[in-house]
C-alpha cells in the first residue's frame, strides 16, 4: 500500500503564476523523493483570461493516472478556484489568500464554497510577497512557502528549484522570488501550529537520483535528439509547440537545425525530403495540422520514404479545443489520406513510452521505409512524470537499411519486390544506385506504371511490408491473472493509465478483471488481442472520443459487440468512471 | 433584503441547537453556522470520557458533517468572525468576507480562563475546552503518571474522574477559585474535598502556587505552600472567559460577556446572544447571570432561535440552581454528578 498518495491542485487566473508554481512544486516534491504525475490545464489564450489549473499527484509508488480527488487546493484566485471544490477529497486542505486587497462580498471567497470537513489554511500571500520583495508577483511562491510548512517538505528543495528556474532572469528576480517563498515559509511556521498540520511521510532521500522529471513533450524531443535527429520542421500548434521550442534550442548544439515552415504541408514535405536525402527528420503537430499533412503522408507511403510524425491529439474536429485532451485522431492516423496507404501508427501510454516510442519511430521509419505516426494526446504531451531515461544505443542511432547490397550496383531496383516487402534503400546521388522516386504508382525501378499488374503487385508489397513490421512493434501487454475473466479492458494512449488504475482496483476487490495495453495501433497484433478477448466474457474499451475509434478498429476480433465507454469532456478519462462501468458488466 | 438569512456564530451546544431550531421554525430561511473550530459540532461535556477512552471519537459529534447539508444549514467551519456591525446587519470573517444577515445569534462560548498570577505559566498549563485540547490530553496522558489539577471548575471534576480511571495519580488544588462556577462556601469545599479524597485524589487544600520548575520532558516540580509536588502534567480549570473581544467595537453592551435581557435579546433588532457568552438579565435578581453546562446551553440555544423568529420565550432552566461566583450569578445544577 502506498504511504504517500497526494494530489495537489494550484488554481489561478492566467498571469497568476499558477503554471510556474506547479512546475516548482513538482520539481521540489521530486527532489523530496516522491514519484510525480502532473498535468496542467490552461486556456487556449496565452495570457490575460481564463483559468489555469495544475494537477499534481505525488506518491511513493508509480502512478498510472491522475487522481480524481484533490487533497490540497492552493487557490491563487478564489473565483476561479471555486470550480475545483467539488473535486476536494474528504478532509482536504485548502490554502488561500485570506487578506485580499479589499473586503469581499459573501460567496467571493473560496472559504464560502468548501465543505465543513475541509481544513482551511489562510495566509496573506499578496501582502507577504509585497512586503518581502516589493512586488505582489511572488504571491505564488509565498503560497508554496506555506505549503512547505504545512506538509513538512524541506524548504531547501523549493529554494533549489526556484534558484534554478529564475537564475537566468538575473539576481534581482531570483532574490525577489526567494524572498517571497521565505516570507510564506516564515509566516506559516508561526501561524499554523505543528499539530494542526497534516503529516506527510517522505521517502528516504537520495533514492531516486536516476529518475528525472520530464514532460511528454520533453521526452519526445529528447528522444529525437538521442536518436540523432538532424532536422526538425514544424509549424506551431498546441499542444505540440513545446517540442519545437525544445528542439529550437537543443538541436543546433548537436549540429542540427530547427526550421519553422510556412505550414504543416511544408513541414511534412521537408521531413520527407530530409529522410529521402538520408537525414533523420521529424515534425510534430496536432489535429488540424495533421489533416493538412495527410496527402503527403500517403506520398511517403507510395514513395516508401521514411518520416516521423508526432500527432499530439487535442479536442476536435477542426480547430476544436486546442488546450483540451482527446483521442479522436486514431482513425485519421490509421486511415487518413487517399488510397490504400498503410502506415505505422504507435501510441505511447505514458511519458517513458513517449521517449521510447519516439526513439523507436526513427528505426521503424527507416527499416520499413514508411511514415511512422506517434499518436500522443494533450494529456500525455503536457503531463510530467518522474521517469528513468535510459538513452539511445549506438544501434538506435544508426540509419537502418540505408545502403543496398553492393552487388546490385548498376542494376539497382529501389522498389524491388522482396519476401519481406522491404526494398533496398539508397540515398539519391549514390553512384551506381540511380532510381526514380515518385508519388505515381511505379515499377521496381521507380518508373511510373499504371498497369493493373504493377499496382496490384506493389500495393500487396507495401502492405506485406507493413504487416511484417509487427515483429518490431510493441506487443500488447496483459495485466491479469491469466485466467478467465468477467471483463477485459482494452485501452490505448493516456487512457490506459486510468484503465489500469480501475482494473487494479477491481482486482484488489476480488473481481475477475484484466487489462490489455495496446501500443501498436497499426498494424496491430490481432492474434494477441483475440487471445485476450477469448478469456473475457465482456470487452470494455474506454476512449476519449465519441464513437469508439479503437473499438471500431479491433472490436470485430471479439466475435460480439464490445462495450464502449466514450467521453469527450476535454479532460483525461476518469479511473472511477471505468471502475463503475466494469462493475455494471459483472 | 428579500431573503431571510440567519447566521449563528459558534457551533457549541447552544449554537448548534439554535441553528437546528431555526431550521425547524423557519424552513424557507437561509441559515449559516460559523465555527472557528475546523470540524462539525460536538458535545464538549463528553470530552473527558473520550480522553479516558470510554467513548469513541464518533460519539462526540452531534451529527456527521454531511448532516448539516441535509438540514440545509451552511456550516462554515474553521472560519472566524472578526467584526460585527449589528446596526448594519453585517459581519466580517477573518478572510475579509462580508456576510449580511437578517437575524443573528451569537453563541461564541468562551476560552479557558487563567488567573492573573498563573499567566506566566500558561504555556505549560493544559486546559480543556475544545476537541483540539482533548487531542492534546490524549497524546500527553500516556506519557505521564501523575497530574496536578488546578482550579476546579466543572470540567475539572470530569477530567479527574477520567484520570483516575486511567490509573493516574491526581493532585487537586482546592481553594476559593477552585469551584468556578459554583459559589464558594465552606460546606461546598468540605463536601468537594471529601468526595475527591474518597476517590483517591490527594487534595491540596487552600494552597497557592509559588513556583513551577520544569525538570524535564513531562516532569514538573510545583511549589505549593510549603509542599513540593512533582507531576507529569498540570491542568488548569478556572472556568471560561466569554470570547467576545471581537465585539468590542460592535456597539453591543458588554460586561464579561454580552449583556442580554431575559429573552436573550441584545437590544439590536434581530440580534441575540446565548450560551456561555451571554450574561442574562434576571428580573427577580435584578442582576445578570451566566449559564454553564451542556443542558443549559442547549436550552438557551433553542430559546434564542425561537425568539429570533418572533416568539417570546424567557431564558431560564426551571428547577436549576443559580450560583454566584465572583459577583456573577451562575445557573447550574449538575456538579454533583461527580
Amino acid at each position: 500500500m502506498a504511504k504517500v498518495d497526494l494530489t495537489i491542485e494550484i488554481c489561478g487566473m492566467s498571469g497568476d503564476g499558477t503554471i510556474a508554481a506547479g512546475g516548482i512544486l513538482n520539481e521540489a516534491m521530486s527532489r523530496a523523493g516522491l514519484s510525480v504525475l502532473a498535468f496542467d490545464s490552461y486556456p487556449a489564450e496565452i495570457r490575460g483570461f481564463g483559468r489555469c489549473v495544475t494537477h499534481s499527484r505525488f506518491g511513493d509508488q508509480e502512478m498510472q493516472a491522475l487522481s480524481e480527488k484533490t487533497h490540497v487546493l492552493i487557490s491563487l484566485d478564489d473565483k476561479e478556484s471555486q470550480s475545483r471544490t467539488p473535486f476536494l477529497a474528504k478532509n482536504a486542505v485548502v490554502l488561500f489568500d485570506n487578506k485580499p486587497p479589499s473586503y469581499v462580498e459573501e460567496g467571493t471567497s473560496i472559504a464560502a464554497h468548501v465543505e465543513p470537513d475541509v481544513r482551511l489554511f489562510g495566509m496573506p500571500f499578496t501582502d507577504l510577497a509585497a512586503a518581502a520583495s516589493g512586488s505582489t508577483r511572488g504571491r505564488n511562491l509565498a503560497a508554496l512557502g506555506g505549503f512547505a510548512v504545512i506538509f513538512g517538505v524541506p524548504p531547501a528543495h523549493f529554494r533549489e528549484v526556484i534558484a534554478k528556474k529564475f537564475k537566468a532572469k538575473g539576481e534581482k528576480v531570483l532574490d525577489a522570488n526567494l524572498k517571497s517563498f521565505d516570507a510564506g515559509y516564515r509566516y506559516a511556521s508561526e501561524a499554523f501550529k505543528e499539530r494542526e498540520r497534516p503529516v506527510l511521510l517522505l521517502p528516504e532521500p537520495g533514492k531516486d537520483e536516476e529518475r528525472i522529471l520530464i514532460s511528454g513533450n520533453e521526452a519526445v524531443a529528447r528522444a529525437a535528439l538521442d536518436a540523432g535527429l538532424k532536422l526538425y520542421f514544424g509549424y506551431p500548434i498546441t499542444p505540440a509547440t513545446p517540442i519545437m521550442e525544445y528542439l529550437a534550442k537543443a538541436l543546433p548544439a548537436k549540429g542540427g537545425r530547427m526550421v519553422q515552415m510556412e505550414d504543416e504541408i511544408a513541414s511534412i514535405g521537408a521531413v520527407l525530403g530530409s529522410f529521402f536525402a538520408g537525414k533523420r527528420a521529424m515534425t510534430a503537430t496536432s489535429g488540424p495540422g495533421f489533416a493538412l499533412m495527410t496527402e503527403l503522408i500517403t506520398h511517403g507511403v507510395m514513395s516508401e520514404t521514411p518520416a516521423v510524425i508526432i500527432n499530439a491529439q487535442r479536442g476536435g474536429p477542426a480547430t476544436g479545443m486546442p488546450s483540451k485532451t482527446e483521442q479522436s485522431d486514431l482513425q485519421a492516423a490509421v486511415f487518413g489520406g487517399p488510397g490504400d496507404s498503410a502506415r505505422i501508427v504507435i501510441a505511447p501510454t505514458n511519458v517513458r513510452e513517449c521517449y521510447e516510442f519516439t526513439l523507436m519511430s526513427f528505426q521503424l521509419a527507416e527499416r520499413y521505409q514508411t511514415p511512422v505516426i506517434v499518436l500522443t494526446d494533450f494529456f500525455l504531451n503536457n503531463r510530467v512524470e518522474k521517469v528513468k531515461i535510459v538513452g539511445a544505443s549506438e544501434a538506435q542511432r544508426e540509419d537502418w537499411n540505408l545502403y543496398p547490397d553492393e552487388s546490385s550496383r548498376g542494376q539497382y531496383e529501389r522498389y524491388r519486390v522482396t519476401e519481406s516487402g522491404i526494398s533496398p534503400r539508397a540515398i539519391p546521388g549514390t553512384e551506381g544506385f540511380l532510381f526514380d522516386a515518385t508519388g505515381l504508382e511505379h515499377t521496381e525501378k521507380g518508373r511510373p506504371d499504371y498497369s493493373s499488374e504493377i499496382h496490384s503487385k506493389m500495393t500487396e508489397k507495401r502492405h506485406r511490408k507493413i504487416r511484417g513490421a509487427l515483429n518490431d512493434l510493441p506487443e500488447p501487454v496483459e495485466f491479469s491473472s491469466g485466467e478467465a475473466m468477467d471483463v477485459g479492458v482494452i485501452a490505448w494512449g493516456s487512457t490506459f493509465g486510468s484503465a489500469l488504475e480501475a482494473v487494479l482496483r477491481t482486482q484488489q476487490e476480488g473481481m475477475k478483471v484484466g487489462a490489455l495495453k495496446m501500443m501498436s495501433l497499426f498494424p496491430y497484433h490481432a492474434e494477441a488481442i483475440r487471445a485476450f478477448m477469448k478469456k473475457c466474457k465482456e470487452i470494455l474499451i474506454p476512449e476519449l472520443n465519441y464513437e469508439g475509434q479503437l473499438a471500431n478498429l479491433v472490436g470485430h476480433l471479439h466475435g460480439k459487440d464490445v462495450v464502449r465507454l466514450n467521453r469527450t469532456t476535454g479532460m483525461p478519462m476518469s479511473p472511477t468512471l471505468i471502475y463503475e462501468r466494469i462493475k455494471t458488466l459483472i | 433584503m428579500s431573503e431571510e438569512h440567519f447566521i449563528v456564530i459558534g457551533n457549541g451546544p447552544a449554537g448548534h441547537h439554535a441553528a437546528v431550531t431555526l431550521r425547524l421554525e423557519a424552513p424557507g430561511a437561509r441559515i449559516t453556522l460559523i465555527s472557528k473550530e475546523p470540524h462539525g459540532g460536538y458535545r464538549p461535556h463528553l470530552l473527558p470520557k473520550w480522553i479516558s477512552g470510554n467513548i469513541k471519537e464518533e460519539a462526540l459529534y452531534v451529527c456527521p458533517v454531511e448532516e448539516y447539508k441535509n438540514m440545509a444549514i451552511k456550516l462554515r467551519s474553521g472560519q472566524k468572525v472578526v467584526a460585527l456591525n449589528p446596526g448594519q446587519k453585517e459581519l466580517v470573517l477573518d478572510h475579509k468576507e462580508v456576510l449580511r444577515f437578517s437575524g443573528l445569534i451569537i453563541s461564541v462560548g468562551g476560552t479557558p480562563r487563567i488567573p492573573e498570577p498563573l499567566l506566566i505559566f500558561k504555556d505549560i498549563l493544559f486546559t480543556l475546552k475544545t476537541l483540539e485540547d482533548a487531542r492534546v490530553w490524549r497524546e500527553e496522558i500516556p506519557r505521564v503518571d501523575s497530574v496536578l489539577m488546578m482550579g476546579g471548575d466543572l470540567t475539572s471534576l470530569a477530567v479527574t474522574k477520567a484520570l483516575l480511571g486511567l490509573g493516574k495519580k491526581v493532585y487537586f488544588m482546592v481553594n476559593e477559585e477552585a469551584f468556578w462556577p459554583l459559589r464558594w462556601s465552606l460546606s461546598l469545599f468540605e463536601e468537594m474535598s471529601h468526595r475527591l479524597q474518597q476517590k483517591g485524589v490527594e487534595v491540596l487544600a487552600d494552597q497557592r502556587v509559588k513556583g513551577i520548575t520544569r525538570k524535564g520532558d513531562c516532569d514538573y516540580e510545583i511549589q505549593i505552600g510549603r509542599q513540593t509536588v512533582r507531576v507529569g502534567m498540570i491542568g488548569a480549570f478556572f472556568g471560561l472567559t466569554p470570547d467576545v473581544r471581537f465585539l468590542a467595537a460592535s456597539g453591543l453592551r458588554l460586561d464579561r460577556g454580552i449583556l442580554v435581557d431575559e429573552y436573550l435579546y441584545t437590544g439590536f433588532k434581530g440580534v441575540y446572544a446565548t450560551g456561555d457568552c451571554a450574561q442574562i438579565y434576571h428580573p427577580a435578581l435584578r442582576d445578570y447571570w451566566v449559564s454553564v453546562g451542556h443542558d443549559n446551553a442547549v436550552e438557551l440555544g433553542r430559546t434564542a432561535a425561537l425568539n429570533l423568529v418572533g416568539n417570546t420565550v424567557k431564558a431560564g432552566a426551571a428547577g436549576k440552581c443559580i450560583f454566584e461566583v465572583q459577583g456573577i450569578k451562575v445557573n447550574t445544577s449538575w456538579w454533583t454528578e461527580f
